[in-house]
């Protein structure tokens, strides 16, 4: 099959941002995690994202901030890299290229230039084994560098991270794994193992889940699955370590966490409670509970100021001075599953499934954001593993957004299955949904499909149930009352089969049920059994009625590799093809069909018309496993397309959920490049404080520049501005990919200070006593903008304003000798 | 194509985010700029600028869309993430100080400061829609040009005698507008006067291009709306500069606050143009600008919005956002502080759209925002509960007047009604014609309970617990009024089980004594059907309990032997309080209330009756026997 450049597929509903732990950077502002291939930066305080940093090209396994410039980031990735960014303009510095699959990364302060990966174990490719590695990162001007040093400091290690951690100043590094604690000292090069017993006959189970180390103190604080945690101290031996205890959390501790300065210890369970123990005071602890749902990672700001925990449900939540949730980062939540099919709500043109457990969410396609959580269910959800609560099942809405009809059912192993059908109407005066009618156990077995009828005038809802019936329910008027309430109009059944699918056609007048291997055409108005339609073998899984000028098919899909199109009229076989149909999906807005295929092992997606023999589209090996849930979405804007191919996408988009639950979607070139185009980049100076101490400073600064300007030479600090030079103008502007690292740059000035001192003593001896003036009037105001420029401005700012006569004729000279100015430094 | 959102001078600030109208951005009277949330309807983030008491806002305006960065290394791969709509990040606002702030809505922090040039009240701030750059006019009769790159003044000329209220900078971003005493087309270039047009006698308070056409093609639109003025001016950029007067003018109720439009970028496309007044109304309107036109145009639909109390408040119309769908619109309303954000389907068809919206349940008095983004919908006592045996749970069944069906209960009703007129008649004489001595039986009683559907008289025949009363009573009952009895059961039935075991008893007898009367009636099934879907779901358990019962039953048994072993303990108390109080309650008790009082009594007795037959049926499934309909239904 031809592979169609113009249509992609892209990903959309965000990805896992709970994958792995985040990381908040120093001035608090933004916070980095991992989500898919990317490194989503967030704000903090608005809750928005604010960009990604795109290049790996696989899963992102870890980001941590680099230990020696804070507005650097390390990102690793299962792609073999190791990459370094500038996070704060998204900028690529340098990718490191390992090799391995990295699983996770671990960085210290006082190992400067090396990081710790967790990478498979070389010799058993196959196994599950891992080994964690320093590797030093060689200093090279490339912008790829291999780095193929690597030196194992720990064998089989776990790859989650959470289970190895750094101790005090980086002495020591601790790794859990299985009912082992193993404790590695750089200075000695010598490990000591620590193991417990497996404890299983009090049915305590004791095996490690996570480690963090004390920051200041010689502790180890280990998380278990029986939910305790243990301090462990005096472990540089192997005999006389101790431990002691503390017992909170029921389940498994997902994470532990110190606080910057060591003295509150942060853990984290199932429990979605975040449990805060005092270091000194053990038995003492404070709770922040009600957080949603379990908490997988904890993390904390450089600072100390803010936490950040990572959910379960694809959530992170901002928790600003341990107990305030300030902000809550949502991406769609990817629970055990979803149930109800994907729908598209009429009125706020959201996507409707599965959210918290008892919620549906709606989640806008359009800016890729979760909108919020509908609760359906209204009954406390219980944090713990293993019980049978109350989930949404399935959920419809008609045909304006005025009714929606959920199912919510408890699966309990070997008793009596509960379901309840909630019937929600809109209310235009407050703007919400308002419980209309709950149809306690509708039907005595599980309910299989739901509709409303599309109708305009009846307001009708069908479902079907495996026990054996489809029953419609038909909104009762009250003349007396305002509202009227739902009642059961019909009661249907066939040959005691089971029915499976349902389908109502475009006007509502016909109703297809589809019993095992018979289809069952109704009419709605007098439910009278019109035809019944028949092909064995296999049991009908999927029913459509075609639209539009193909109203006459009625499309079904059997267990048996077949699909198959009856003509209503002539009530008789149209076609039928040999497929094994997974999904079928009709768009609403045309006739176009689309039909995903599971074959073996990957999914085929076949676009059609009912009434055309060939396929509009189609796409061979579209995701591996099987489709489940596809839903087309209206555009807001109709595109214009006039290739044959994309046509099928000008009126609404298909949207589809993998096996994987990656929500994923078509998009046409020119639907790209409209949106590229659409927007022009903004690049707005951002130097400018805030806070009204900066406003006084900053006048205070200013009476200063000026007296300066009044006393010295014209060369103050104005003309040191960006603009001014045009040799630092180029060296700032010159895309930074095709600059060398920092730490080159850095050298660079300092070498060219240097310089300056010897080359051009006799201008330098009156300026530096000026110079010196400068610092000592300058000294007051230094400080306040260091700190400003590290909270607030991008990194060049460093530099700019220390540059010297000597050192922009420096430059200047630098760059003349165009770019081989940059191999004469690697060679010296 | 939407124009960038613009800001009125006058009242308080209130603009939608540009494309896709996601925020509202409202600068209230407390001076704080409030962002929400269309999508949510919630508050988004609120910002106080150090100095909102002194420096209050006076404009707002939404900054053209971010772009993503395009990376240097960005390829093509099969699935990476798409391309998503791009999201609105800086907000332009003007103080009454003369400086005007960049404030950040995606790192919900100022992003910088632009002061020093303007010596008067900013009136108007807009941005350019390709370069960064922003235009400001001020009270000090100045426009300034703002480079964003350095946050410093590019440009600043006088551009008029009077204060600048308005600025508006044209599509292509080659034009801008700027009112004064007059209103002035610039040529941004050369920032020389291309155009002057003169008109309006107030502050002019609005200006929009209302074409994306070049200025030489005769093509090109403004229009103009001014403080106290009722009319909303169209004006044509002509090529010959004969373009002294309006050529259109829009009617309004009065004074234009917020406008919204879609531009025409062709001759047939028509202008679409939404203006929310200041007496809070709405009004649409659709023309085709080609040309001039003498009379002033009025509108294609005109939308208000009330309250639900019992004499109608207007409730004022804030802004108002158009959409690509020409039936829908985005509409906020309500007061600044918390405005409520809906999107509205409107049947432009009609003149006069009216609206009734609750703002006040809506409204809360804590700002506090939601994190948590759950929303929860109503649930009130008002919802109807289906349970399996009621009627609406189970289709209704057919009877041999399948063709009433579809009228449901309305039509059963009134043969009811019908049919109950009948019964006065005869029944009355049935009254009167039978011998009134006879006291063992209730069925006078019950007869006239049923003709006058007295509650009182029912509960007290119903309350008979004696069979012989119940069966003697049901005999007796005219023909015509068993059907009404039956009703009556299946009604009570439906209630309370309390009521349901009495009224087991009633049933029965009416089965026994009046089934050839039941059978001969035409629509039997109509009428037994709720009662037998009933019966039905009440002993769909019943099987399951009785199982159940045996079982605790053998268990108890089992531990009553077992604990006759154990040594009886002294059970009487070492030590009792008597609280004096106690009698006293029992007797107010009595006297107060007594109609509670007996309803407890009769509770207790049921609750004895039902362990009574408990124990009965106990006995019977012991003894393996069958077990009678009636009883399933009574231990229901």
């Amino acid at each position: 099959m031809v592979e169609h450049a113009e249509i992609r597929m892209v990903h959309r509903g965000g990805s896992k941002i709970n994958f792995r732990e985040p990381v908040i950077t120093n001035d608090s502002r933004f916070l980095l995690c991992a989500a898919g291939e990317s490194v989503n930066v967030y704000s903090t305080s608005t809750e928005e994202y604010v960009h990604d940093l795109q290049g790996h090209t696989d899963l992102v396994t870890g980001v941590v901030l680099n230990p020696s410039n804070h507005l650097q980031v390390y990102s690793c990735s299962a792609d073999g890299t190791v990459r370094l960014w500038d996070f704060t303009d998204a900028i690529l510095i340098k990718t490191f290229i390992i090799g391995y699959p990295i699983y996770s990364i671990y960085v210290s302060e006082k190992h400067g230039g090396v990081v710790f990966l967790v990478v498979p174990m070389a010799d058993y490719k196959s196994s599950e084994l891992f080994q964690l590695v320093a590797v030093h990162l060689p200093h090279s001007g490339d912008q790829e560098v291999e780095a193929r040093e690597l030196s194992a400091v720990l064998c089989d290690v776990s790859p989650h991270a959470g289970a190895a951690s750094f101790g005090r100043e980086g002495e020591y590094i601790a790794s859990v794994k299985g009912l082992q604690l193993e404790v590695f000292f750089f200075k000695k090069q010598k490990s000591y193992r620590f193991s417990l017993k497996s404890g299983m006959k009090k049915g305590a189970k004791n095996a490690f889940t996570c480690v963090s180390c004390h920051p200041k103190e010689d502790c180890i604080a280990t998380g278990h699955e029986d939910g305790k945690i243990r301090m462990w101290r005096n472990f540089n031996q192997k005999k006389e370590y101790t431990y002691s205890t503390l017992h909170w959390h029921h389940g498994a501790v997902n994470t532990l966490c110190f606080t910057p300065e060591g003295t509150n210890l942060l853990s984290g369970g199932i429990e979605s409670v975040l449990v805060h123990w005092h270091y000194t005071q053990e038995n003492q602890k404070d709770f922040l509970p009600r957080l949603g749902a379990a908490i997988t990672h904890i993390a904390v700001s450089p600072d100390g100021s803010l936490f950040s925990t990572s959910h379960s449900d694809n959530k992170i939540t901002i928790i600003q001075s341990c107990v305030k949730v300030s902000a809550v980062i949502q991406g769609l939540v990817k629970g055990d599953g979803v149930w109800t099919n994907l729908i598209i709500d009429p009125r706020s043109k959201a996507l409707v499934l599965n959210g918290k457990p008892g919620h549906l969410q709606f989640y806008s396609l359009h800016r890729d954001k979760q909108l919020y959580n509908l609760e359906i269910v209204q009954q406390e959800y219980i944090h713990e593993e293993g019980l049978d609560q109350f989930e949404v099942v399935n959920a419809a809405f008609d045909a304006r957004g005025n009714w929606l009809a959920t199912v919510e059912e408890r699966r309990k192993k070997g008793a009596e299955l509960e379901i309840t059908l909630k019937l929600w109407a809109y209310d235009e005066l407050t703007q919400s949904f308002v419980l209309n009618t709950t149809v306690t156990a509708p039907h005595e077995d599980q309910i299989t499909a739901m509709f409303f009828s599309p109708s305009p005038e009846t307001t009708m809802l069908v479902t079907t149930s495996l026990d054996g019936h489809f029953k419609a329910w038909l909104l009762a008027d009250h003349s007396d009352a305002n509202e009227g309430f739902w009642a059961c109009d019909f009661v249907g059944g066939y040959h005691l089969l089971k029915p499976g699918c349902c389908s109502f056609s475009a006007d509502g007048s016909l109703l297809s049920v589809g019993f095992q291997e018979v289809v069952t055409v109704w009419s709605p108005a007098s439910w009278e059994l019109l035809t019944t339609l028949s092909q064995p073998p296999g049991a009908i899984r999927d029913l459509c009625f075609g639209r539009l000028s193909c109203s006459k098919y009625l499309l079904g899909a059997s267990t048996k590799n077949q699909l198959c199109c009856w003509n209503l009229l002539t009530c008789s076989l149209e076609w039928s093809t040999p497929m094994d149909v997974s999904l079928l999906q009709a768009d609403p807005l045309s006739e176009n069909m689309a039909a995903f295929c599971s074959q073996s092992g990957s999914s085929d997606l076949f676009v059609f018309k009912p009434s055309e023999p060939r396929p509009l589209y189609s796409q061979k090996a579209l995701c591996t496993g099987k489709v489940q849930h596809a839903v087309f979405a209206p555009r807001d804007q109709m595109l214009e397309s006039c290739e044959e191919r994309t046509q099928w996408l000008n009126r609404s988009q298909l949207y589809f959920f993998t096996q994987h639950m990656d929500l994923l979607t078509f998009s046409t070139k020119t639907e790209e490049d409209r949106l590229l185009a659409s927007s022009k980049q903004l690049m707005v100076d951002d130097s400018v404080a805030v806070t009204p101490f900066y406003l006084l400073l900053g006048k205070h600064r200013g009476q200063q520049l000026e007296k300066q300007e009044a006393l010295t030479n014209p060369m103050a600090e104005r003309t040191q501005l960006p603009q001014g030079s045009i040799a630092i103008k180029e060296l700032l502007h010159t895309p930074a990919h095709v600059l060398p690292s920092a730490s080159f740059l850095c050298a660079m000035f300092v070498r060219s200070l240097l310089i300056s001192s010897s080359s051009a003593r006799e201008e330098k001896e009156h300026e530096e006593g000026e110079r010196e003036k400068e610092e000592e009037d300058s000294e007051g105001e230094a400080d306040p903008r260091l700190g400003e420029s590290a909270a607030w401005g991008p990194p060049e700012e460093f530099g700019a304003p220390a540059l010297t006569k000597a050192q922009e004729r420096e430059l200047r000279k630098v760059k003349t000798f165009d770019h081989s100015w940059l191999s004469s430094l690697l060679d010296c | 194509m939407a124009a960038v959102g613009g800001s009125s001078s006058l009242g308080l600030p209130c603009v939608f985010s540009p494309k896709s109208r996601q925020y509202l951005a409202l600068c209230a009277q407390d001076g704080r700029l409030r962002i929400w949330n269309t999508d949510i309807k919630t508050l988004n983030q609120e910002y106080v600028p150090s100095a909102h008491l002194s420096a209050t806002c006076t404009c707002i305006s939404w900054g053209p869309c971010r772009k993503a960065k395009e990376g240097p290394q960005r390829k093509k791969r099969k699935s990476e993430a798409g391309q998503v709509e791009n999201q609105v990040d800086l907000l332009a606002l003007g103080t009454a100080a003369g400086s005007v702030i960049i404030y950040s809505t995606v790192k919900g922090a100022l992003h910088c400061t632009l002061d020093g040039s303007h010596s008067g009240v900013v009136n108007c701030v807009q941005w350019h829609p390709e370069d960064c750059l922003l235009y400001s006019g001020s009270d000090d009769t100045h426009i300034v040009e703002w480079d964003l790159q350095t946050g410093k003044a590019r440009c600043k000329w006088k551009a008029d005698r009077a204060p600048v209220t308005s600025l508006c900078v044209s599509p292509d971003g080659k034009l801008l507008l700027s009112a004064g005493h007059t209103i002035k087309m610039w040529d941004l270039e050369t920032k020389e006067v291309y155009r002057k047009f003169t008109g309006h006698s107030t502050a002019v308070t609005t200006l929009r291009f209302a074409t994306t056409r070049p200025p030489d093609s005769d093509g090109l639109y403004f229009l103009s709306g001014a403080a106290h003025d009722r009319l909303l001016s169209v004006w044509q950029v002509r090529e010959d500069g004969k373009d002294k007067n309006s050529v259109v003018s829009f009617n309004l109720t009065d004074e234009p606050h917020h406008i919204d439009l879609f531009t025409s970028n062709s001759k047939e496309e028509a202008l679409r143009l939404a203006v929310v007044c200041k007496d809070g109304q709405l009004h649409l309107f659709e023309h085709f600008l080609n040309g001039p036109c003498k009379k002033p145009l009025s509108p294609l639909c005109t939308v208000q919005m009330t309250g639900v109390e019992d004499s109608p408040i207007p409730v004022p119309l804030l802004a108002a956002a158009l959409t690509t769908d020409t039936h829908s619109l985005l509409l906020a309303y309500g007061n600044h502080l918390q405005p409520v954000m809906e999107r509205v389907e409107v049947n432009t068809a009609e003149r006069h759209v009216c609206l009734t919206r609750d703002v006040h349940t809506t409204l809360s008095l804590t700002m506090e925002t939601t994190v948590s983004k759950v929303k929860t919908p109503v649930v009130n006592a008002k919802s109807k509960v289906v349970v399996p045996g009621l009627p609406g749970h189970q289709a209704p069944v057919k009877g041999a007047l399948g063709s009433e069906k579809r009228k449901g209960t309305d039509a059963k009703e009134m043969s009811i009604e019908e049919r109950l007129g009948k019964i006065e008649m005869s029944s009355e004489k049935a009254v009167k014609g039978a011998p009134s001595l006879q006291t063992d039986n209730f069925a006078v009683l019950l007869v006239q309970g049923l003709e006058s559907k007295d509650a009182n008289i029912l509960n007290k025949v119903f309350q008979t617990r004696k069979d012989m009363l119940i069966k003697k009573t049901v005999a007796r009952v005219p023909l015509p009024a068993v059907l009404p009895l039956v009703e009556e059961i299946t009604k009570r039935m439906q209630g309370h089980p309390y009521t349901a075991v009495l009224m087991v008893r009633w049933l029965k007898a009416v089965l026994m004594q009046h089934t050839s009367y039941l059978a001969s009636l035409p629509d039997l099934m109509f009428q037994l059907g709720v009662l037998y879907h009933m019966i039905e779901s009440r002993v769909k358990m019943f099987h399951k309990l009785t199982k159940l019962h045996g079982k605790l039953y053998l268990l108890m048994t089992q531990v009553a032997t077992s604990s006759n072993e154990v040594k009886d303990v002294d059970h009487t108390a070492k030590l009792v309080y008597e609280e004096e109080s106690s009698d006293e309650d029992n007797a107010s008790g009595d006297e107060g209330l007594p109609d509670e009082d007996s309803d407890n009594w009769e509770e207790d007795e049921t609750k004895e009756d039902k362990v009574e037959e408990g124990m009965r049926m106990e006995s019977k499934v012991t003894g393996d026997s069958d077990i009678e309909p009636g009883n399933e239904s009574e231990e229901e």
